[in-house]
């Protein structure tokens, strides 16, 4: 059987125009997804039933008592994180964030480690988005920073930029400028019609130059910025002033390079610049399929997007404090739930260390990294391949994802809503 | 009045203690005082032997002396308005928070957000301190106000972000982007210092080291000369940060 208007679950462009092909409970062909797609769908090898780890072998457990003693742990625990979200649905993600308000802990997801910065600057100065809809009908500027998107978003150029004819942009591989910035040739760079190479941590010196340059006061500027020519910040500036609709998107070499979350207000302050002169937006390039939804979610609840600690009882935010690989790094929490991530594969080496020493349980359909530090693993549904749920792309658009055959195993939403009752009966609220 | 604070062994050391209420005021009501440890919310002389030597009329007779293991204890001094803390040891992140006046002298290293958002009295630390010295809370639009902090050992990252006023005086080096977005007060620093007051509008930065990375959009504006340490400096002074309008001194030594 076909399944036509397939969302794809793997990364933030949320591509909605999947064709896949279902025989029984089994994916068996996928049309228009990219390579990261085809392995999502087709690459699906999951854990059979949830797994306890017994001294150094592994035993086999039923649902029931893995979420008792999942349960169980976090009731025990004086400092519980809740760890990952951004590979399931939202439903999942609001029993998550109500979970860790009824047991006292920590909940975060992976913006912790990829766009959390991005989120600080956006609460410092504002966020001039727009949907990828706009950009792909109206952009004649396109800049690229610190992003990659032929490896990382395969699809995002085809869909939404240079290959994707708009209503205002008949022809958009020659109407469309692309500016690529970033610290070495990629394959995304290749196609650029100006590659600006720029030295490692020297983005916030170049974004300051540029929005000088933007201002009138190119006399300031000196012959060479972080390995950048003043001649090709001048150009880049003078085609980002005269595009009728430019949009920057920028990724990980912004965000996780040196300065951090001051690069990217430095980048949204220049593209309030630029807005002096025409329309200009900027947009984060969203790794995980729903890790947007899950900022969504927890800002709906607790009014903060991520690293919320509820110890006291009521929320608060302090990334840098509050956000796991801190907590995980200074020893601070004494349990940990992990869903739908990997932190054992992403995180420094002292936090993984950490997730070892201390009862680390993992909601996840797969074996990864993490399975090797928890002591219990319970896998679920796939969200997009036999579960569905609310996601929303990298540009804020909530997305449904489709259920493409009913499975064997319980959702994300089944095993947390589980947890939330024994948890809550234990407290007696 | 003298309140010792010791810290009693803990099962779980590593959790944090949250103790806004560890300020002198607090000790003169006798009330009894809460904490946090984690999620749990734990009397005072749960987690710390408390020792009360003298009386004490009003709170700027009071004096707290923390010692023991206090490296994981925030929020120490939090709307502290008259009295001391002594901290004998490291202290926790976000102590001296909102301080309006009194005194905290921290022997050791204090972790980061080092009176955030300060607006009165005076902090000396005499290690190192950590991240967002000085600073402000995520989000706002103002940091340190008012008041005194010096660190006699270097700072993190970020120090003095958002400082809009009363003077930070770190003697010696800082991490990266020390006073970005600064709108006024003084910051000196006596060592080096990399990309220093990013997007400032206001303020005075003296630096007495080397500015490495020192942003482009900064314009030259003669020299001056300063005294610092008994000693006689001539500053290459600079205006900034342009990218932002700003007009803010830079001052770094020629
Ligand atoms: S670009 Fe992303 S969402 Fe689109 S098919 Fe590829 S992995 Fe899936």
């Amino acid at each position: 059987m076909k399944v036509e208007d397939v969302v794809c679950p793997f990364c933030g462009c949320l591509c909605d125009d999947l064709v896949v092909e279902v025989d029984q409970n089994r994916v068996i062909g996928v049309e228009n997804g990219c390579t990261l797609a085809n392995e999502k769908f087709m690459g699906d090898r999951r854990l059979e039933n949830p797994i306890r780890k017994e001294g150094r072998s592994w035993s086999d457990i039923t649902y029931d008592a893995a979420i008792r003693e999942a349960a169980d742990i976090l009731i025990d625990a004086d400092r519980p994180l809740l760890y990952g979200w951004s590979g399931t649905h939202g439903e999942a993600q609001s029993v998550g964030v109500h979970l860790a308000e009824l047991l006292g802990a920590v909940i975060d997801n992976t913006s912790t480690v990829c766009h959390g910065p991005s989120i600080m600057a956006i609460q410092e100065v504002g966020h001039p988005g727009c949907t990828l809809g706009q950009v792909k009908n109206r952009a004649d500027v396109i800049v690229y920073w610190g992003a990659n998107p032929i490896d990382a978003h395969p699809r995002h150029m085809s869909r939404y930029t240079t290959y994707a004819d708009g209503f205002f942009v008949k022809e958009a591989f020659k109407e469309r400028k692309v500016i690529v910035v970033d610290v070495r040739k990629t394959e995304s760079s290749a196609v650029a019609d100006e590659f600006i190479k720029v030295e490692r941590g020297g983005d916030y010196a170049i974004l300051s130059a540029l929005r000088a340059i933007v201002r009138g006061k190119r006399d300031l500027i000196p012959p060479k910025i972080a390995g950048v020519t003043r001649e090709q910040l001048f150009r880049v500036a003078d085609i980002c002033m005269q595009a009728k609709f430019g949009a920057i998107f920028f990724g990980l070499g912004l965000t996780m390079s040196p300065g951090k979350n001051k690069n990217v207000r430095n980048a949204i302050e220049l593209t309030e610049e630029l807005n002096r002169h025409t329309k200009f937006t900027i947009s984060p390039m969203r790794g995980h399929w729903n890790v947007y939804g899950s900022n969504e979610v927890f800002t709906w609840i607790t009014g903060y997007p991520y690293a919320v600690d509820f110890a006291r009882g009521i929320a608060f935010y302090n990334p840098g404090e509050t956000t796991s690989v801190d907590i995980l790094r200074r020893g601070e929490c004494d349990a940990c739930l992990v869903v739908a991530s990997d932190p054992g594969a992403h995180f420094p080496r002292a936090c993984a260390e950490h997730l070892a020493r201390i009862p680390t349980i993992q909601i996840d359909p797969h074996v990864n990294a993490t399975t090797h530090l928890a002591t219990l693993q319970i896998p679920v549904a796939v969200t997009g391949i036999d579960a569905e749920g609310t996601a929303y792309r990298m540009d804020g658009v909530p997305i449904r994802t489709r259920k493409l055959f009913d499975g064997t195993y319980p959702s994300d939403l089944e095993i947390l809503s589980k947890i939330y009752a024994r948890v809550k009966e234990a407290k007696g609220s | 009045m003298r309140v010792i604070l010791k810290t009693r062994p803990r099962a779980k050391p590593r959790i944090p203690i949250e103790a806004e209420t560890i300020i002198p005021q607090n000790f003169l009501r006798k009330n009894d005082i809460r904490v946090y440890e984690g999620n749990k919310e734990r009397k005072l002389e749960d987690l710390f032997f408390i020792t009360v030597e003298g009386p004490a009329v009003s709170p700027d007779q009071v004096e707290v002396i923390l010692t023991g293991d206090t490296g994981v204890i925030k929020r120490v001094g939090e709307y502290m308005n008259a009295g001391r803390i002594i901290v004998e040891g490291d202290i926790g992140m976000h102590c001296g928070n909102f301080m309006s006046a009194g005194e905290i002298i921290i022997r050791g290293n204090a972790d980061s957000w080092l009176a955030r958002e300060m607006r009165g009295g005076f902090i000396r630390c005499e290690g190192d301190a950590g991240h967002y010295c000085a600073a402000g809370y995520r989000g706002e639009k103002r940091g340190m106000r008012g008041g005194t902090v010096e660190v006699l050992g270097n700072a993190g990252d970020f120090a003095a972000e958002y400082l809009s006023g009363g003077e930070v005086h770190i003697h010696g080096s800082c991490g990266d982007l020390p006073g970005v977005e600064m709108r006024g007060g003084t910051l000196t620093i006596g060592g080096d210092c990399l990309r220093p007051c990013g997007n400032m509008t206001g303020g005075i930065c003296r630096i007495f080291g080397t500015a490495h990375q020192f942003l482009p959009t900064f314009r030259k504006n003669g020299t001056e000369d300063v005294q610092y340490g008994g000693k006689h400096y001539r500053m290459a002074a600079f205006r900034g940060d342009i990218a932002n309008r700003g007009k803010g001194r830079v001052l770094i030594r020629a």
